[in-house]
Formats: structure tokens, C-alpha cells, sequence
């Protein structure tokens, strides 16, 4: 007997812990503007967003021409993107019950805004932009600063 | 409501893949932050590093084999013309809604109950897809119990935003325990204005 696709993605999620597919799972946030052409990759496919909607990790958003959008993670981080421009939300976490904190998301080309939040306010050194030849390391609240620097 | 907003950093980031240029380039602009504060950063690669920590001071990387160049301060001319559209299309700083409650109850506190009126209010304004509601605890007592009373204050004020009107596949409950507190002690300490329960539509 051959299993059904979701009797597959169920076992796979139960014994491998592996995603039942791309874009589910917990949300990591969600887009809150977009104008212009806004595009998603999820899965390997692309589609154009003519609305908000929730992100998920591994999810890329791409802006055209004169395209522009910006999100909210849950931690509060804000990142805008202007046009022409390509992001990867590689990785993110936030439990700060459980010490799980994560942040790195990577620029393949355009320009971006980002504003931290929580993650790296609670966990400074797990907070990494991405770029093709550099990497940016983010350094949080005052608080977290001077812990930093000590 | 709290600006966390105001505390977090702002960063402005960039790549100029110029078309003229064959290699591949990043340059990164440390912004003020919304309270006018300026964080830092750390901007690196194999080659070697730089530190921002200047309102508007760039650096900038030209290709993977060398290191980031000298950090100089950007007029806001300058960025306007690179980061305008991105600037521009930052979403507005999330909203942070505070509840406090009577001493080891779910009870609301007398305060805190007009407080759920202003949240359904910026739900109907933002249209949120996602509304945290995050218990939290101070550090006195074991974590265990502090983490069940923070669990169950967020699930008593989810429920009360639902009876209000909120949609509630909207709503995310969960606990933060005692790792985010508002007012920041040792441990074991009671600290009343720490165990709280905090709304961020966003």
C-alpha cells in the first residue's frame, strides 16, 4: 500500500522532524506594506503578492521595479525593502522561555532598512544580515551593548 | 503601551551591485535609531572588519577579497537618494499594549481593563495577521509556577479580546517566563510590575 502524500509528510514531521512542507509550520512574521511588483518564493515557486500575508522561514521576497515592501517578525524587527532588491529569511527564532534565539536573513542585491528587535536586544551575537561579501553583525539595546563590550 | 521600537537599533543596510562594477559590493549606513539613540555594528568578512557606531556612518565593501573600507559619515542627501524607497516603505512600529493583573489571579487589575477597549481599537486600525499575547513573570518563586500563572493570564486575555470581538486566529499566546522583563533585576526578586501580560499587534 502506497502512502498518501500527507500520510508521508505526517511520518516524515513525526520521525525525521522534518517540515510537512514549505511555508507551514509557525509563522515568523508577516508583511505589513508592499507596493509595486512584490514577489514570494516559497517552495521553489514564485508568485506575485498583491497583499499582506504571513511569512515563513526560508521564505525570499523579491521586489521588481518600483516595487517596495516592508515586514514585521515577530520579535518586532522591522526590514523594508526598496526596488530591484532580492532577501532570504534564512533562519528565525524566538522562545526567549527556551534560550532559542536566531536572526540571520541574507541581501542577494537591493537595498534594505532594518530596524532590531527583541532577538537581538536578548542575543546580540545570534543576529546576522548576509551579503554576497559581507556580514553584518548586529548589536542590540544599550543594555545588551554593554554586555557586549564587557 | 511601550516603544520597543525605541530602544531597538536602526540600521540601514545596502548592496549596490552597480552594473559598471564587476565585483560585487555591500555598503552599510548606521542609522539613529526612533528616540535619536544610536546603536552599532559590526560590518565583516574574511579580509578583515569595521565598527559603526555614528549616526549616519558608512562603510562600504568592494568584493569578497577585501576588507571593509574606512567608515565616513553619509549626508541624509546621500542616503535619501540610495534608501528613500526603503525608508519608505517601513511598516509602522508595532503597538505594545501592557496588562497587569491582582496578585497570583488572572484577574485583570482596575487599569488594565480599559486597556483590551484600546487593542480591539488598533486591531480594527491595523488589521493584523498576527497578535502576540505573552505572559510574563518576574524571577521570585520556581519557574514552573510563574510559567503556568504567565501562560494562563496571556490565555485569560486572549479570551477576553475574542469575547470583545478579535478574531481569533489572530491571536498568539505563549510565555516568555522571565526572560524579557519590563523592569530588569536580579533573580529571585518580586518585582509586581514584571508579571504582566504584553499585546503587540503589529
Amino acid at each position: 500500500m502506497r502512502l498518501r502524500e500527507w500520510q508521508a509528510g505526517l511520518l516524515a514531521f513525526l520521525f525525521l522532524g522534518l517540515p510537512l512542507s514549505g511555508g507551514e509550520g509557525e509563522a515568523v512574521g508577516s508583511l505589513r506594506t508592499l507596493q509595486g511588483p512584490v514577489f514570494l518564493v516559497r517552495g521553489g515557486v514564485e508568485r506575485t503578492l498583491t497583499r499582506p500575508e504571513r511569512l515563513f522561514e526560508g521564505d525570499v521576497l523579491r521586489t521588481g521595479a518600483g516595487g517596495s515592501l516592508g515586514l514585521l517578525l515577530k520579535d518586532d524587527t522591522s526590514i523594508s525593502l526598496g526596488p530591484g532588491s532580492r532577501l532570504s529569511l534564512d533562519h528565525f527564532r524566538f522562545a526567549p522561555a527556551q534560550g532559542r534565539l536566531g536572526l540571520v536573513v541574507r541581501l542577494v542585491h537591493g537595498t534594505m532598512a532594518f530596524v532590531s528587535g527583541l532577538v537581538a536586544k536578548l542575543s546580540p551575537e545570534s543576529v546576522r544580515v548576509e551579503t554576497p561579501v559581507a556580514t553584518v553583525g548586529v548589536r542590540g539595546t544599550t543594555f545588551l551593548v554593554k554586555a557586549e563590550e564587557q | 503601551m511601550r516603544g520597543r521600537v525605541g530602544e531597538s537599533l536602526v540600521v540601514l543596510l545596502a548592496i549596490i551591485l552597480m552594473a559598471a562594477c564587476a565585483k560585487p559590493s555591500t555598503q552599510v549606513v548606521l542609522m539613529p535609531d526612533a528616540n535619536g539613540r544610536v546603536g552599532s555594528l559590526e560590518v565583516r568578512n574574511a579580509q578583515g572588519r569595521q565598527h559603526l557606531d555614528q549616526a549616519r556612518q558608512s562603510v562600504q565593501v568592494v568584493g569578497k577579497d577585501q576588507g571593509p573600507g574606512l567608515p565616513e559619515v553619509l549626508s541624509e542627501a546621500r542616503i535619501r537618494v540610495d534608501f528613500g524607497s526603503a525608508l519608505a516603505a517601513q511598516p509602522k512600529p508595532p503597538l505594545h499594549f501592557l496588562i497587569q493583573f491582582e496578585t497570583g489571579s488572572t484577574t485583570l487589575t482596575q487599569g488594565s481593563k480599559p486597556v483590551i477597549g484600546e487593542i480591539l481599537q488598533a486591531i480594527r486600525e491595523r488589521l493584523p495577521l498576527d497578535v502576540s499575547v505573552v505572559g510574563h513573570t518576574d524571577t521570585s518563586g520556581s519557574d514552573d509556577l510563574n510559567n503556568t500563572l504567565a501562560r494562563q493570564r496571556a490565555e485569560a486575555v486572549a479570551k477576553l479580546l475574542v469575547e470583545a470581538g478579535a478574531d481569533p486566529t489572530i491571536l498568539e499566546i505563549s510565555s516568555h517566563g522571565k526572560a524579557v522583563p519590563l523592569i530588569p533585576t536580579g533573580d529571585q526578586v518580586a518585582e509586581p510590575r514584571n508579571r504582566r501580560v504584553e499585546v503587540t499587534v503589529r
